[in-house]
């Protein structure tokens, strides 16, 4: 009898997961054509060209951060010039490359390496040129198989890649890998901080 | 204007509709935002637990899927990739709101016990639920979610997820087991 309570005990366990899962599962409607609209404008808006894109980027704007993050980014950047940020590139690539170069009162120019001697095109992708293949291609250096480019980037935190051939995405190796984020592939992530008394 | 191969009586594939939108026609993404708006509103909803913070996670996540397309590998699959991206808008949202979240169940902290038997009282079983699961982690929440509302392989969700299927099976485990005891017990413990 016991055994007998404890089974119809554990039916109505599960019988309250199903119900929950159904009631979870119920039909949500929400204003599609409001909706609908509101993202086709945000796509129609964003096709507007790399430019416009790039005005918004560069546009100034007012970060408002913690005393703590502010304390931390201070240190961070202080600690990668005392070091050489050189240091965080890859002997592999064998170009004198930074993460953060001086660009006067712009943004910071920063310059991007790759090492792929066999590819006939490595282009320069991340979410400060909205991922676009052909915005930022890389020029080839006369032997090696070196890549490089110099695009100004706004301070903060970036996340990046190269498309090599066109068609072949990777991450960069001399960058720490930013894994999980927004696309299941690995990007590399980029911390431009702005030169003091630049703003 | 549409494509004319993006005519209403037909009814596209979603890597047919990928391949039209990266050729250059961005109103064929219409037809996808309107094919997953409904079934992923649901899930953002239920990930955040309010209809306004979803409905702008949802969002986000399509314009990033439009502006990403090109780097959607399986165009097939186009829904599975635009889900990660709105999991992952999901979790920095509620990573953002948490605090909120927080100071809002404990201002409403009662103990439910669900009534089947009573089924017409729908609202407070809906709300319970609701409370009962804003209480799971999210890894639990999201897990739960895929497996037993999605109704998704455990091989899909990794993909999604990028976690292991050993992992995703604790996670529903585990989600599962809080579950019960919160709709049954009114057992409401934060997550350990």
């Amino acid at each position: 009898m016991r055994q007998h309570d404890e089974s119809d005990a554990a039916a109505e366990v599960d019988d309250v997961l199903k119900s929950a899962a159904e009631e979870l599962r119920r039909p949500l409607r929400i204003d599609a054509a409001l909706f609908d609209a509101r993202v086709m404008d945000e796509v129609h808006r964003g096709a507007g060209g790399f430019r416009e894109r790039m005005a918004r980027l560069t546009r100034p704007r007012t970060f408002r951060v913690s005393p703590l993050t502010a304390l931390a980014a201070t240190l961070v950047f202080a600690v990668a010039i005392g070091a050489g940020v050189l240091a965080l590139r890859p002997s592999r690539a064998r170009v004198p490359l930074s993460d953060v170069a001086r660009a006067g009162a712009g943004s910071p120019l920063v310059q991007f390496g790759f090492v792929a001697p066999n590819a006939s095109s490595v282009a320069l992708v991340g979410d400060f040129n909205d991922w676009d293949p052909k915005a930022t291609p890389l020029r080839a250096a006369s032997t090696g198989g070196v890549w490089s480019v110099e695009v100004p980037i706004q301070p903060g935190r970036h996340l990046y890649a190269f498309v090599v051939d066109g068609t072949v995405w990777r991450p960069d190796p001399a960058a720490p890998q930013a894994t999980g984020e927004d696309y299941g592939e690995p990007n590399s992530a980029l911390t431009v901080v702005a030169e003091q008394g630049s703003r | 204007m549409l494509d004319a191969r993006v005519s209403p009586c037909v009814e596209l594939s979603d890597g047919a509709l990928v391949d039209i939108v990266l050729k250059g026609d961005s109103e064929a993404y219409a037809k996808l935002v309107a094919r997953y708006r409904d079934r992923y509103a649901r899930f953002a909803l239920h990930m955040l637990g309010n209809r306004e913070d979803a409905e702008e996670a949802l969002q986000d996540a399509f314009v990033r899927g439009y502006r990403s397309l090109h780097r959607c590998g399986d165009p097939a699959r186009f829904g599975s990739w635009l889900l990660a991206i709105l999991a992952n808008r999901c979790r920095t949202a509620g990573g953002r709101n948490s605090r909120r979240e927080r100071r809002f169940v404990s201002a409403e902290d009662r103990h439910y016990a669900i009534a089947l038997d009573h089924p017409a009282d729908a609202s407070a079983l809906r709300e319970e639920i609701g409370r009962a699961l804003s209480r799971l982690d999210v890894d639990q929440r999201e897990a739960f979610l895929m497996k037993h509302v999605e109704e998704m392989e455990y091989e899909q969700m990794a993909v999604v997820t990028g976690a292991g299927v050993s992992a995703l099976k604790m996670r529903v485990k585990r989600a599962c087991e809080r579950m019960r005891r919160m709709l049954t017990e009114g057992e409401d413990a934060p997550a350990r």
